[in-house]
């Protein structure tokens, strides 16, 4: 139990000193501040640009837009930078051969799945609060409005996909060997989900849907109960793909 | 342009963010010589000219380990 507390406090330092922290922090910061700010400029943005014969009329920007941003730049950029930041915290490791040393002072191999889980999960859901209360701050200052309905619990549907694309990391980085491998079978992965998102029946049963109803939740287009089963399933396939890295990693060759 | 101004409080901490995460690069990439992969020329290229995309490329996969 020392041993794993003291390797999850050894992580985080180190998430700390290679900057990968602040790069998330910053990142976050900057996609709770510009959200709402290009929401409310987008209509001057768009009078400056002239094109010839071509007049576009943009209605005036809402809340809702704000929010819109906010969702579409965490489920886009946002979540490449958490699948750069943390498709490398086992590999790395793992072709440094500083894990070795580690374990061969008795510390379990499950524990240094689960510290390295908690952690990323930690710093997740930090970052991304971050970016939810900035935001939110922001909408409010720019729109006076901020209640939207199901806002909570359209973030708490983000934040679980996020759990989810980090359980995957885990998985597909105990699974490969070196430095890219774990990244592109995440993103592999990433990308046969969003193709089967296509066909409507299975649709209720991707862990995707929890990140582009976002929208359709806080107009009420969605409701609540519609969303259930998928965030069942997503707890479920993230609890498996954390006991798959676990099975793999205690057999893998080190 | 002038509604444009009206926001530069808003947009100026992003900027100042923006600006931090480059130099912070910008320092590492030009105190280590040898990188994962690119020569130094390419990734000050890469975080000075990329905006804040260009900066967390190179701490998560350009910068090589100590």
């Amino acid at each position: 139990m020392n041993g794993l507390l003291a390797f999850t406090k050894k992580e985080f330092r180190e998430h700390i000193y290679n900057y990968k922290a602040l790069i998330l922090l910053a990142v976050f910061f900057v996609f709770g501040m510009i959200s709402p700010l290009l929401a409310k400029m987008m209509p001057e943005i768009f009078s400056h640009m002239s094109i010839e014969g071509l007049t576009i009329t943009i209605t005036e920007p809402t809340y809702i837009e704000a929010y819109s941003q906010f969702f579409k730049n965490i489920t886009q950029m946002g979540i490449i930078v958490i699948l750069l930041i943390f498709s490398g915290i086992l590999s790395r490791e793992l072709t440094r051969g500083t894990l070795i040393i580690v374990l061969a002072k008795g510390l379990s191999r499950h524990a240094v799945i689960l510290a390295k889980y908690f952690v990323a999960l930690t710093l997740w859901t930090i970052s991304y609060s971050l970016a939810a209360i900035i935001n939110f701050g922001y909408t409010f200052y720019l729109f006076g409005q901020f209640y939207a309905p199901n806002l909570l619990f359209s973030l708490f549907c983000l934040w679980l996909f996020g759990v989810f694309i980090l359980a995957v990391v885990m998985m597909t980085s105990t699974l490969t060997s070196g430095n890219y491998a774990g990244l592109l079978l995440t993103a592999a992965i990433l990308g046969i989900l969003l193709t089967i998102n296509i066909f409507p029946t299975i649709k209720k049963f991707n862990p995707v849907s929890l990140a582009s109803n976002n929208i359709a939740l806080i107009t009420n287009t969605k409701s609540v109960s519609e969303l259930l089963i998928t965030i069942w399933i997503t707890l479920a396939l993230s609890s498996f793909c954390l006991l798959i890295s676990l099975i793999v990693f205690r057999r893998k060759k080190l | 342009m002038k509604e444009i101004m009206e926001y530069w409080p808003f947009l100026l901490p992003v900027i100042v963010i923006q600006v931090i995460l480059a130099v912070i690069a910008l320092v590492d990439l030009l105190r280590h010589k040898t990188y994962r992969f690119g020569n130094q020329f390419f990734w000050i290229i890469v975080v000075l000219f990329v905006q804040l995309i260009g900066p967390i490329l190179y701490f998560t996969i350009g910068k090589r380990d100590s």
